[in-house]
């Protein structure tokens, strides 16, 4: 039987992404898609939705910045509709409703944070959203239309794979399902890896090794040596995430949550390049 | 162009990347980061076993170039090992599908349009570049609460998810000028097995439906391993190609089941009417596999009796329709033989034992007790004589959905037309 396999990234999508075309520098791209991821994880956890939901949502937003420009929707948006179309595939959907408010209340506590930067002020305060005020609808239509675009760009093809029962294979294979550790570990840097485009770039098997090389590295575990390349380079996109960031550097991505805000930030660069 | 909905530099990036897919594979040494150069044996070796996927890699790290891959990418080339360094377990990058976005349903030209139902409406229509006759399905999306629907999601997850034979393929999904037209591209197929039945003059030989059942059962095994229930398995519903190979279409109400079955609950407003199973017209919400077992068997009666097996008004009258068929079920236990026997040598007379028994093992009442699509491939009714027609073998029949019309059976030599302006002719010319 053939396997089925998820659509990954192209060389030239790779190469130059379309926020790149559009001016946004790599890292500053990087961090976006990681503080998306972050939201997205953050809601899920909220909403008590299922992990398998989460991680789905998290593989398709990843997907969606390789055909499309972080100036044209806001990785706002965009990680809410990749929820919500990820809830349905799982079957185990959401509520518009629930959504927008776990939502809204993440953008509140972000621009909380923002505010409230140089110095700690008083502590967050959530302030719901009129029942019928226009920023739920606002943000419903912009769910419905994140959700349309994501299936449109991704030419509806929205299948993903999930890399758990893959990591749990391995790790029996290598017996080391005894190490409650090194299992944990691994579990964990294969959810974290969701906050970079591996997913998008790589096969399972390869992102799984990467995860099991990384713990059982960090645990001092000998394990075959058999370097492959691709698993190195999954094993530095999930390092590359826990590096230490200015606090500016930290700021930067939570004040571009909207396109408008992504807009904006180029044409203050553009002055400053020129 | 301009009639497309992608902004223009998606295009650019699309055909961007068939350009460089294209030529990576057949360039040679392309400009590549230090650590690549200290080891030009390796790298050779490299580049002939994987040569994509490592332009890929180069690639990739050559755009950030302050990364912690870099160095622990040196590491790994230092104590280089002369084996592959691409897993040859893992299908390479390069076979797997690229990330593309839809295209514009202006790729395709109209043709007519075979029918339309709840869902919406079925074109027939031509691949402007390739020619192929295709099927586009435009799905009814006004008045969406919930934003795209659900079960269109479910229908198109399936059908992506399942590559075989006698599954009605999926070519892609295009959309129209608005985000509320989407089309689902699939095969053209020339008829459905219910027009055909109700049209075609004499019913399918044993031999024949021999060969229909075999494919119908093993498209249904492939989609219940794939975690498939298909939920609505009817006649009209399987497609079937002048060159007697039938598909299995209209996902709409396919959804993916798990182990344990039915969590979060199944609907019971599935299947229709006169192919639902029983245990759903009882009200149990964790079916499972075995409901699409029932429509199969009610598939097969079917084509033996060339009209539907159950063609009740309401449910009740289905369930007494049922009970009359297989004997009432016993009051304790549903696993329990029925207390009279069950009514279907009188009703399918020319059938063999093995035949009887296939009809019997799929028109279970106890679902646990029902035949698997898997089993019902390997049952004796297929090996025993007559054997399974091929495929090829089968007549063609004209095509309704693509407009064409049955001759007459024969053509009948016409009556003598005006016979009696010849006679009179030749009485007159009579001298």
């Amino acid at each position: 039987m053939p396997v089925d396999l998820v659509p990954l990234a192209s060389t030239s999508q790779i190469e130059r992404t379309p926020s790149r075309e559009d001016g946004i520098p790599a890292e500053l791209e990087e961090d976006l898609r990681a503080f998306g991821c972050k939201l997205i994880h953050e809601a899920g956890i909220l909403l008590k939705q299922k992990q398998v939901a989460v991680a789905t949502a998290q593989i398709l937003f990843q997907r969606f910045w390789y055909t499309t420009s972080m100036k044209q929707f806001g990785i706002g948006d965009i990680g809410m509709g990749a929820l919500y179309l990820a809830s349905k595939l799982e079957e185990c959907p959401l509520r518009i409703r629930d959504l927008i408010n776990t939502y809204d209340l993440l953008l509140q506590r972000t621009s909380h944070t923002l505010s409230s930067s140089p110095k700690p002020k008083d502590p967050f305060k959530y302030a719901p959203m009129s029942y019928f005020g226009n920023t739920f609808y606002d943000l419903k239509d912009a769910l419905v239309v994140a959700e349309m675009q994501i299936l449109k760009r991704l030419g509806f093809n929205v299948h993903v794979v999930l890399p758990y029962g893959t990591l749990i294979n391995y790790l029996r294979v290598l017996g080391l399902t005894s190490r409650k550790d090194a299992c944990a570990r691994a579990w964990g840097y294969l959810n974290d890896a969701m906050q970079t485009p591996v997913y998008a770039l790589y096969a399972v098997p390869t992102i799984v090794s990467a995860a099991i090389l990384l713990a059982s590295r960090q645990l001092d575990i000998a394990l075959p040596s058999r370097r492959l390349i691709d698993v190195w380079s999954v094993c530095g996109y999930v390092m590359r995430l826990y590096r230490e960031r200015a606090p500016e550097e930290r700021m930067r991505v939570m004040r571009l949550v909207g396109k408008k805000d992504v807009r904006g930030w180029l044409e203050e660069n553009a002055v400053v390049q020129s | 162009m301009a009639k497309y909905n992608h902004p223009p530099s998606l295009h650019l990036v699309q055909s961007m990347a068939m350009a460089s897919e294209s030529t990576s594979s057949t360039s040679t040494p392309r400009k590549r980061s230090k650590w690549d150069e200290e080891d030009p044996d390796d790298m050779a070796i490299r580049q002939q076993q994987q040569p994509s996927k490592r332009s890929v890699r180069t690639r990739s790290r050559g755009v950030r170039p302050p990364s912690p891959v870099r160095s622990e990418s040196h590491f790994a080339t230092t104590s280089r090992p002369s084996r592959p360094l691409h897993s040859i377990y893992v299908p390479p990058r390069t076979h797997h599908p690229s990330i593309q976005p839809s295209r514009s349903v202006y790729c395709y030209e109209r043709l007519n349009q075979i029918e339309e139902g709840s869902y919406g409406v079925v074109f027939r229509a031509r691949d402007k570049e390739t020619g192929d006759i295709v099927a586009l399905k435009k799905l009814k999306l006004d008045e969406e609460k919930h934003g795209f629907p659900i079960t269109a999601l479910r229908e198109i997850n399936a059908l992506m998810s399942c590559h075989h034979d006698n599954v009605v393929r999926i070519r892609e999904v295009v959309v129209g000028d608005t985000l509320t037209q989407v089309f689902v591209v699939m095969d053209f197929i020339e008829h459905d097995l219910k027009t055909l039945l109700t049209l075609m003059p004499s019913p399918f030989l044993q031999s024949e439906i021999k060969t229909l059942m075999l494919q119908l059962l093993s498209a249904v095994a492939h989609c219940h391993s794939n975690w498939i229930l298909h939920r609505d398995l009817k006649t009209s519903n399987l497609l079937m190609n002048n060159r007697g190979t039938i598909k299995v279409a209209d996902f709409g109400l396919a959804r993916r089941y798990g182990d344990p079955v039915g969590v979060g609950g199944l609907t019971q407003l599935v299947v229709t009417l006169w192919y639902r199973a029983p245990e759903i017209l009882m009200g149990a919400t964790t079916y499972s596999t075995a409901i699409d077992m029932w429509s199969v068997g009610c598939i097969f009666a079917e084509l033996l009796l060339k009209e539907p097996l159950f063609q009740a008004k309401n449910e009740i009258e289905l369930l007494s329709m049922i009970f009359k068929l297989l004997g009432p079920p016993t009051t304790k236990t549903i696993t329990l033989p029925s207390p009279q026997p069950h009514q279907f040598r009188q009703r399918f007379h020319h059938m063999t034992t093995a035949g009887i028994d296939l009809l019997v093992s799929l028109l279970t009442y106890d679902p646990e007790q029902r035949i698997s699509a898997e089993e019902a491939v390997h049952h004796p009714y297929f090996s025993e004589s007559p054997l399974p027609k091929h495929p090829d073998l089968f007549s063609s029949f004209p095509s309704a959905a693509a407009g064409e019309r049955r001759r007459k059976p024969f053509d009948s030599p016409s009556a003598p037309v005006r016979a009696a302006d010849y006679k009179l002719l030749t009485e007159v010319d009579l001298p």
